[in-house]
């Protein structure tokens, strides 16, 4: 059919030659379908699924744990923490209390920065609400804790590590009209924060809701002391 | 023929059992290589068709045509000249051109 005229052994070696390259080829395509960046999603999809079951398994630990019977003094204890810890949302009568920044301007060569509210304005009202009685206290929806801070980040404030614009909105449980006393007396915060023209508004109410401390508790460098440990 | 077709098997197997594999960095140029002598390859089908197969010029053709294209392409990378798709058009281009020239000449034939 066809005349290859001389040199049969010289195609043959050719082909030979052909066919040695066209496995070799083939099987660095495959190698290659086979590295990085193809394994490297299979094996993070693969750590994904693994670490989602984790998730579930543990979540399932703790439910079980939660809704385990203990006696009715463990559970007790157990509620009364949650609540001190602000682990756990609380509810009972206090005051609203509302700050908002002085709508007045500050005249030609006045510090703009008298008229809005700083962060020790902030901790002055909660000092004052804690010194009357306060037991669980929240500003705008942040539960406030023995580890919580306030402070000013740029304009806004940072409570629990998350930012929050004027109005800043406390909701403090206690006793309602020791509450709105201590606020209201004369040359207390109220009136203080008044002369810059600072907004502060005290409602009282019959119930109202302080939310649960939202992050995690993660202590990195204190542990705690055992009784018996206890150096005298 | 036979003895063709039986060199390519011996080839494919050997490829297949060899324990070199080609680095990751080279594999561009094997493939050049290999699209060359595939162009070689077809072109010597072609030439044996016209009755003008001459063994010196197919395997000169063959060596000479897969190694300067991948050195081409290798120094091309060198230089920012990505020859490697320049490569892969021309040859790919003589590749069809040479499949339909021998196909007219099998519809001829038959």
């Amino acid at each position: 059919m066809i005349s290859f005229k001389q040199g049969h052994i010289s195609i043959a070696f050719v082909c030979m030659v052909l066919g040695f390259m066209f496995a070799l080829q083939f099987r660095a395509t495959l190698e290659q379908k086979a590295s990085l960046p193809y394994q490297r999603v299979e094996e993070l999809s693969a750590r994904l699924l693994q670490t989602e079951k984790e998730r579930d398994l543990l979540q399932g630990k703790i439910d079980e744990l939660q809704n385990s019977p203990g006696s009715l003094a463990e559970v007790r204890a157990i509620q009364e923490l949650r609540l001190r810890s602000g682990a756990a949302a609380a509810e009972g009568p206090g005051v609203v209390v509302t700050i908002d920044d002085s709508k007045t301007t500050a005249k030609a060569g006045e510090n703009q920065n008298l008229y809005i509210i700083h962060d020790d304005d902030l901790l002055k009202v909660i000092n004052e609400l804690r010194a009357a009685g306060a037991e669980a206290l929240s500003v705008n929806g942040q539960r406030l804790l023995g580890t919580s801070e306030i402070r000013c980040a740029g304009p806004t404030l940072s409570v629990n590590n998350v930012r929050s614009a004027p109005p800043y909105e406390i909701r403090a449980i206690g006793d309602p009209a020791t509450l709105e006393g201590a606020l209201k007396m004369r040359g207390g915060v109220a009136e203080t924060l008044k002369v810059w023209g600072i907004q502060l508004d005290v409602r009282t109410s019959d119930n109202l809701q302080v939310p649960a401390y939202k992050g995690s508790f993660q202590f990195k460098y204190a542990k705690a002391v055992r009784p018996q440990e206890v150096t005298p | 023929m036979i003895l063709a077709l039986v060199g390519l098997a011996v080839g494919v197997l050997l490829g297949v059992i060899c324990p070199v594999t080609v680095p990751l960095a080279y594999s561009k140029l094997l493939s050049v290589a290999l699209l060359a002598s595939l162009d070689s390859v077809f072109g010597g089908f072609r030439s044996a068709m016209e009755n003008k197969f001459d063994n010196t010029v197919f395997i000169s053709g063959f060596f000479v045509n897969a190694l300067l294209a991948a050195f081409l392409v290798y120094v091309g990378d060198y230089l920012s000249i990505d020859l490697y798709y320049v490569a892969l058009l021309a040859f790919g281009l003589r590749i069809f051109q040479n499949l339909a020239i021998i196909r007219r000449y099998f519809l001829k034939k038959y």
